[in-house]
């Protein structure tokens, strides 16, 4: 790339606009070309006298408000447009439909919700561990390399044992939120399906009581060497059984 | 208010500072900025059910500033306040050329203090034909893309590439004298 072709992409690189190859022809030339590189920093020291010298105005406080007056009401301060009976039923029907167990909702709808909040970050920290590059932030060697990783980084520090001679082989750890809380969670992988073991804590360890099956993924409660935990994976019921009891068995 | 309209009401709310501020600095004063905002407001939530989707801001801008640009069509007293439609580029280069002319003649800029400095800039930029102006502002100051900044003008992509590249090198010269004469780069 020549200084010409540079100085017409600059500004563009400079703004963002510019796809990544080129982007990278241009960053070559830069680092070779003193000239261009001091057209870039002016680009961008005009853009800080902007940003310092002429700054945003915000809108007044009473402008705000007066629009504000002119949009409806919260929901909460509006007359109830649906009868109430409606209102119940509709609610315990999307209870039961998000949980997939109606009984235990209309029964327990405080419960069901906890379990219901729980289980869904169970599952989306599941699905986002299967979309990233790596499920887990710190990788096992052995059991030393995991262990001390949570130390100082959760409040509950887990039992780590690696089952790879029984098929279950541990991937690694890393640390994700249930709710507020952060806790630890152990990667394993059995053959194609990759297994997550949330160690829970104890506020939480009550709201999943059984299982609960979501596209095709589950979620068990298990111990995991006397810890409440909550495993979730793609895999059949023999081997989630065959899992949970090496987990229940696991010693540190 | 219907549902869309109450959508519309708080995307605007949402993106009520870019819009005042794109009010102030198109119309140049407080009273006339909110005044403009308050019309796009009212406009915006009429025509909310038209709005198709896609990106908010631009949508809500761009009424804002079709706004303020019924505002200076009203008020056109000076020819610095014409509505931005009648001003060709090359009338706007004149106007710049004029203006920047006495740049030449300000203080070093060691000597200008933070407060002399700032208004410097502000006057500047103030003082750029509206058409430079509003594509700074929405780029270096709202940080919009090119595409959103080509919505919210309702002009092509190519034409708001040219006007960046002409208003910065313009402001470049303001503010520093020593900037070399304005190059052709072929925008």
């Amino acid at each position: 790339m020549d200084c010409n072709a540079a100085r017409e992409l600059l500004p563009f690189y400079f703004d963002d606009e510019l796809d990544r190859a080129t982007s990278r022809n241009l960053e070559t030339h830069l680092d070779g070309c003193a000239d261009c590189a001091a057209t870039l920093i002016e680009l961008d020291a005009l853009r800080r006298t902007l940003r310092e010298h002429a700054p945003r105005y915000a809108a007044p406080q009473a402008l705000r408000e007066r629009l504000q007056s002119l949009l409806p009401k919260p929901l909460a301060a509006q007359p109830r447009r649906m009868p109430r009976r409606w209102l119940a039923i509709a609610a315990s029907w999307l209870l039961a439909f998000a949980i997939g167990g109606a009984t235990v909702a209309l029964l327990r709808p405080q419960g069901a919700h906890d379990e219901d909040q729980l289980a869904r970050d169970l599952f989306s920290s599941h699905w986002r561990a299967l979309a990233a590059t790596s499920p887990v932030d710190v990788i096992s060697t052995d059991r030393h390399t995991v262990k001390p990783w949570f130390a100082g980084k959760v409040a509950q520090a887990p039992v780590v044992q690696d089952f790879a001679e029984q098929g279950f082989a541990l991937l690694g750890g890393r640390i994700d939120y249930v709710g507020s809380e952060r806790i630890a969670v152990l990667a394993y992988r059995h053959g194609q399906h990759l297994i997550d073991v949330f160690v829970l804590p104890q506020t939480n360890a009550a709201a999943i009581g059984r299982h609960v099956q979501r596209l095709g993924y589950s979620i068990d409660p298990v111990s995991l060497g006397g810890q409440p935990a909550a495993c979730v994976s793609d895999m059949d019921e023999a081997e989630r059984s065959r899992f949970a009891g090496l987990l229940g068995e696991a010693r540190q | 208010m219907t549902t869309s309209q109450a959508a519309v009401g708080d995307l605007a709310l949402r993106h009520l500072d870019a819009a005042y501020s794109l009010g102030r600095w198109l119309l140049g004063n407080e009273h006339d900025a909110a005044d403009a905002v308050h019309d796009a407001f009212l406009r915006a939530a009429r025509s909310a059910d038209s709005y198709a989707g896609g990106n908010g801001r631009a949508w809500w801008l761009a009424i804002v500033r079709n706004c303020c640009l019924a505002k200076l069509a009203v008020r056109g007293k000076d020819r610095r306040n014409i509505a931005i439609d009648q001003v060709t580029t090359a009338q706007g280069q004149d106007a710049a050329d004029a203006l920047l002319a006495h740049s030449d003649v300000e203080e070093p800029e060691s000597h200008v203090d933070d407060a002399q400095r700032r208004s410097r800039v502000a006057r500047y930029l103030q003082d750029l034909p509206a058409e430079f102006r509003e594509t700074l502002i929405l780029r270096e100051i709202e940080e919009l893309s090119y595409r959103e900044i080509a919505d919210v003008l309702q002009t092509p992509i190519g034409t708001v590439m040219s006007r960046l590249a002409r208003g910065r090198a313009m402001l470049q010269r303001a503010l520093n004298p020593t900037y070399p004469e304005e190059t052709k780069r072929g925008l």
